[in-house]
């Protein structure tokens, strides 16, 4: 019904990002970030913590503003917009919270909202900022719940929920939105081992869709066998990227071989 | 309208003695709140047979109108009981009883709150029930409620603007009559707020400062 | 004393003037119904300013709040009618005069809109930044992340605390009688007047005020626990 996902390749990228820096206050967490995410390709981010992926996520889809630099979702600016005079002008927020509907953002804490049941949660959103119908947005939630394999689950409330269970509540919730792109914080790391696996079936699931993703993620395995490109951060700069198969297999910079060796024991 | 010098600087001597009397009636009744509040807290906790009337009086003081308490102890309890005499008393006592239903409520989830492996310790060190809760229980809820205690003080100072209605000269009393005499309100009245809030507001600051040092000092969260 | 005693617990002068009575006790229940939907109101509008990101809201908040929260209800309930008609009428060139239960409205809602502000600021800031995030990221604007995440949690988180202040402002009504207001004690002292037995009519005032406040707050603590947790908050 629902997730025809364009498998030919555009010439627009999905997402773009250029020469992104972030500061909070005298403290530079990213340095000068540029990168490109081709529609329906997976794009995993490693690197030891602080070196400033979460930080990248966040700038994206605007949870964070850039100190400087530009983000292009499907080709738009994020941040300005340019009149017919050829001006930038700086996008108000209601405007970029428009452009927020075509991304989805997955937390590491969750965020399920606990007053709602699980169908409130997926359902929120599209009823309430796409203005679906009511119908209509029931029956898309039942399909993302679906899709998450928690469909049995729908009428519960999160706090009876386990932890892989809540996330994939919030992917579902993401899900909902029809995102161009999906954005993924360490979804996994506040998991319990046990539970990860559950999580990352539904992600592998999503990327075999065609599903634009950006994963910021310490699960290595996962990187290596779902991703089509990897970055890896180091210092608020791209120390490295290219293919899983060159950037595990045959890492050209020094850094990052240390940093696999250390993850890959 | 721009009298204030006339209507508040001249009479100041006025209401600095209306103050006087507001801060003395003030503090009788918070020692009075905080003895009262005491008994019947451990009379609810520990003495089995009272515990009824215990929780009777606390949930009567605290759910009865302070001005229906006080125009009940200044006019019904001279007749009943033959006391109090003055109105000065009836205020406090009145103001007293109020507080007393709460600090109660206030010093039992502070017991409450002492970890009863505290109290263990204690008795298996060899002390009695009451010296144990003397020197262990008691100074930690004592710190504990010292904000709250902060607290319950602004609200007497709240509550006590009306023991001007049976004529204790208070603040209150001391600026209606100013009004009276020169029959101009506005810059008495407002004076006389601004008063009463800087007050309060001084005495609350004080307990917010109070309730970080504790935290800080004792890592004890004030309940 | 005995005497007293037996006429202090006579009921049947409170019988008789039943009527009266309770018509004042309505009043009561009247003042206290607009104020509390003042109050509510106001306190509202004072915390989300003070959680704005505007400095110069957050400060007019917080004045709003501070002025209010320590103003002792008799000394607000006595400037507003007798001061504040005055400094409108000046503002405006007429003379003014506030009818005695706006005032009492007035008053008491300014004075327990800055309880009520405290109380649902303490709420607005204990939601976890993460829930108004997912919120953000789903594209929602602020004001339905307000409207459907914040504020449905605050009010459960909040419902005792809110209960305690409707408590307290209900026996803050008992005061207006100062101003002419005919609630309660003002019927009473009336009828003391006329009838010269204070006794039996004050008791029988704090008997009604407690059974009414007692048994009021005793259902609505179980109705808000039974409703609390219904859902994790």
């Amino acid at each position: 019904m629902i997730f025809h996902r364009e498998r030919t390749v555009s010439s627009i990228p999905a997402i773009s990002v250029v020469d992104v820096h972030k500061s909070f206050g005298p403290l530079a967490v990213l340095k000068g970030v540029s990168f490109d995410v081709p529609r329906g390709s997976v794009v995993s981010m490693i690197g030891a913590s602080g070196s400033g992926k979460s930080t990248l996520l966040r700038c994206i889809n605007h949870l964070e503003t850039p100190s400087a630099g530009e983000i292009y979702i499907d080709g738009e600016p994020m941040h300005f917009r340019v009149a017919g005079d050829g001006q930038r002008k700086p996008r108000p927020i209601a405007e970029i919270n428009r452009l927020r509907r075509d991304l989805g953002m997955v937390f590491q804490q969750f965020n399920l909202w606990p007053h709602m049941t699980v169908l409130g949660n997926v359902v929120e959103a599209p009823r309430r900022v796409r203005g679906l119908k009511r119908r209509q947005a029931g029956e898309l939630a039942l399909e993302c719940l679906r899709r998450v394999q928690l469909l049995d689950k729908a009428e519960e409330y999160p706090a009876r929920l386990s932890g892989g269970q809540q996330q994939r509540v919030a992917i579902a919730r993401a899900l909902a939105m029809q995102p161009k792109a999906m954005l993924f914080d360490e979804a996994t790391s506040s998991l319990d081992p046990e539970l990860t696996d559950e999580v990352l079936a539904v992600m592998r699931d999503l990327a075999r869709d065609g599903t634009t993703m950006i994963v910021v993620t310490h699960e290595m395995r996962f990187a290596r066998e779902v991703s089509d490109r990897v970055l890896f951060l180091h210092n608020g700069l791209i120390e490295e990227a290219g293919p899983p198969e060159e950037v595990f297999g045959a890492p050209k910079s020094e850094r990052c071989r240390q940093f696999l060796s250390k993850y890959l024991q | 309208m721009g009298n204030w010098e006339r209507m508040v600087w001249n009479q100041r001597h006025l209401l600095l003695d209306g103050l006087v009397v507001t801060l003395e009636i003030c503090l009788i009744a918070f020692a009075a709140a905080i003895v009262g509040g005491l008994v019947l807290c451990l009379v609810r906790l520990y003495v089995r047979p009272l515990r009824p009337v215990a929780i009777a009086l606390i949930e009567f003081f605290r759910a009865t109108p302070i001005f229906v308490q006080l125009l009940w102890v200044n006019y019904v309890w001279p007749e009943l009981f033959g006391w109090p005499g003055s109105s000065f008393t009836a205020g406090w006592v009145a103001l007293a009883l109020q507080s007393s239903g709460y600090l109660a409520e206030t010093f039992r989830a502070g017991i409450e709150a002492v970890p009863r492996g505290q109290r263990e310790a204690g008795l298996s060190a060899g002390m009695s029930h009451a010296l144990a809760f003397r020197r262990i229980v008691l100074p930690q809820v004592l710190l504990m409620v010292a904000p709250s205690l902060v607290n319950q003080f602004t609200v007497i100072v709240k509550s006590s603007t009306l023991v001007s209605v049976i004529t204790v000269q208070d603040l209150m009393f001391q600026s209606q009559k100013i009004v009276h005499t020169w029959l101009d309100p506005i810059e008495i009245l407002t004076a006389t707020a601004a008063i009463y809030i800087l007050v309060v507001f001084a005495v609350s600051a004080l307990g917010k400062a109070l309730a970080d040092v504790l935290r800080r000092r004792y890592g004890l969260a004030a309940s | 004393m005995s005497g007293a005693l037996a006429e202090a617990l006579n009921p049947a002068v409170f019988w008789e003037y039943r009527a009266i009575l309770f018509k004042g006790l309505a009043f009561n229940f009247y003042v206290f119904a607009c104020a509390a939907a003042a109050a509510l109101a106001l306190g509202l509008g004072a915390a989300l300013l003070r959680v704005n990101r505007w400095r110069p809201l957050r400060w007019a908040g917080t004045l709003h709040v501070e002025i209010f929260r320590n103003a002792p209800d008799y000394v607000m309930v006595v400037w507003v009618h007798f001061v504040l008609p005055l400094l409108l009428g000046l503002a405006i060139g007429r003379r003014l005069e506030f009818p005695p239960f706006l005032s009492a409205v007035i008053a008491l809602g300014l004075v327990y809109s800055g309880y009520f502000a405290e109380t649902f600021r303490a709420g607005i800031q204990s939601i976890p930044l993460g829930q108004i995030e997912a919120g953000r990221a789903c594209g929602m604007p602020e004001r339905l992340i307000l409207w459907r995440i914040i504020l449905p949690q605050v009010v459960r988180r909040m419902l005792p605390e809110a209960v305690n202040q409707f408590v307290s402002l209900f026996k803050a009504t008992t005061i207006v009688s100062l101003i002419a207001v005919p609630d309660l004690m003002y019927q009473v002292s009336m009828v003391t007047q006329q009838e010269m037995r204070p006794l039996p009519l004050y008791t029988g005032a704090a008997l009604t005020y407690f059974a009414i406040i007692f048994l009021a707050s005793s259902l609505v603590r179980a109705a808000a626990e039974r409703w609390r947790q219904k859902v994790y908050a």
